[in-house]
């Protein structure tokens, strides 16, 4: 029987580089135009339901009937909930650390994650109101929201 | 009615990992054997005698342990080829390898298994074949790391043609 138990651990590294594209399709795209051109936040709304999506998707969640209303929501929301990121990905948009949060806008009944900014994380809680701070430049993607701050 | 679009956006997207693996007992016994001496070692299943390389410590077939070590010869036969037009992310370094050129199954002398690696061929199919001969190249001693990438590519025999079908 061979002995194993000094044996060192060897590692082998790897790297993975995938280059995709992203369609963000008919609501998406109204969507990201809107709030580039307008800075304007768009959710989409089932009648039947009486439900508000962000982000906007054009089949309801709930009766999967298509979804062709959108209503101006927010710009004011709240936090559903956080977590303090304290560890550097390479998926992260930031560097750690930062919060990531969900915030359900006002006249949505769905949150959405993104970036909540200028508090402390001491000071960071569920249920505090929030506004969003636009990009100077937008580029029609969801950074044009840089992030999310206290009112 | 549907307003029509005027235009849809797009966002490209790239995904970037980084990452490790601990290649475990067989496997770095090869990789490191590879690195430091240049030898190809396989594993021999007790069961049904199949030479197993990457080496496993179970036989996937017979359930059995692998206990033999057997060095494969540095020279194969090619079992398999593609002419690849489309650049190869490579994974050991995530960039991309550009095309066009030759990416091939070869099966090493004593192996039962093949082993898919570059073969050094221009990408022209009447100068590569199923069958054709080939011998390994590694990278000089001190540029080797342990990855499979110390293996640079499979160099067809000299004076070997392909046959008519």
């Amino acid at each position: 029987m061979e002995d194993h138990k000094n044996d060192k651990t060897f590692e082998v590294d790897q790297h993975l580089t995938a280059h995709g594209r992203y369609y963000a399709g008919k609501m998406g795209s109204r969507f990201y135009i809107s709030l580039r051109d307008k800075r304007k936040i768009l959710g989409s709304s089932c009648k039947q339901c009486n439900k508000t999506f962000w982000p906007p998707r054009s089949i309801c969640t709930f009766c999967f009937s298509e979804l062709k209303k959108t209503v101006e929501i927010g710009p004011l929301g709240t936090l559903e909930t956080f977590t303090v990121v304290t560890y550097d990905e390479p998926i992260h948009p930031r560097k750690a650390p930062f919060i990531y949060g969900i915030v359900k806008l006002d006249g949505a009944d769905t949150g959405m994650a993104h970036l909540i900014d200028e508090v402390d994380f001491e000071e960071v809680r569920i249920g505090m109101r929030v506004q969003p701070v636009f990009a100077k430049e937008r580029k029609g993607n969801i950074l044009d929201i840089q992030y999310f701050k206290p009112l | 009615m549907t307003k029509k679009e005027t235009e849809w956006i797009s966002i490209p997207m790239t995904v970037d990992v980084p990452y490790r693996f601990a290649a475990g007992q067989y496997l770095t016994r090869c990789l490191t054997e590879l690195r430091d001496n240049g030898k190809l070692l396989a594993v021999e299943c007790p069961e049904c005698k199949r030479v197993q390389l990457p080496p496993r410590i179970v036989c996937a077939e017979c359930h059995v342990k692998n206990g033999r070590w057997v060095e494969l010869g540095s020279e194969g036969t090619l079992v398999g080829f593609t002419i690849m037009y489309l650049p190869m992310t490579d994974p050991t370094t995530g960039k991309p390898h550009d095309p066009p050129f030759v990416y091939g199954s070869i099966r090493l002398d004593g192996a039962t298994s093949v082993l898919d690696h570059f073969v050094h061929v221009e990408p022209d199919l009447a100068k590569v074949w199923i069958g054709m001969r080939c011998s390994m190249v590694l990278r000089p001693r001190e540029d080797r790391i342990g990855d499979l990438n110390d293996i640079l590519y499979f160099d067809p025999l000299p004076g070997q043609k392909k046959l008519q079908a």
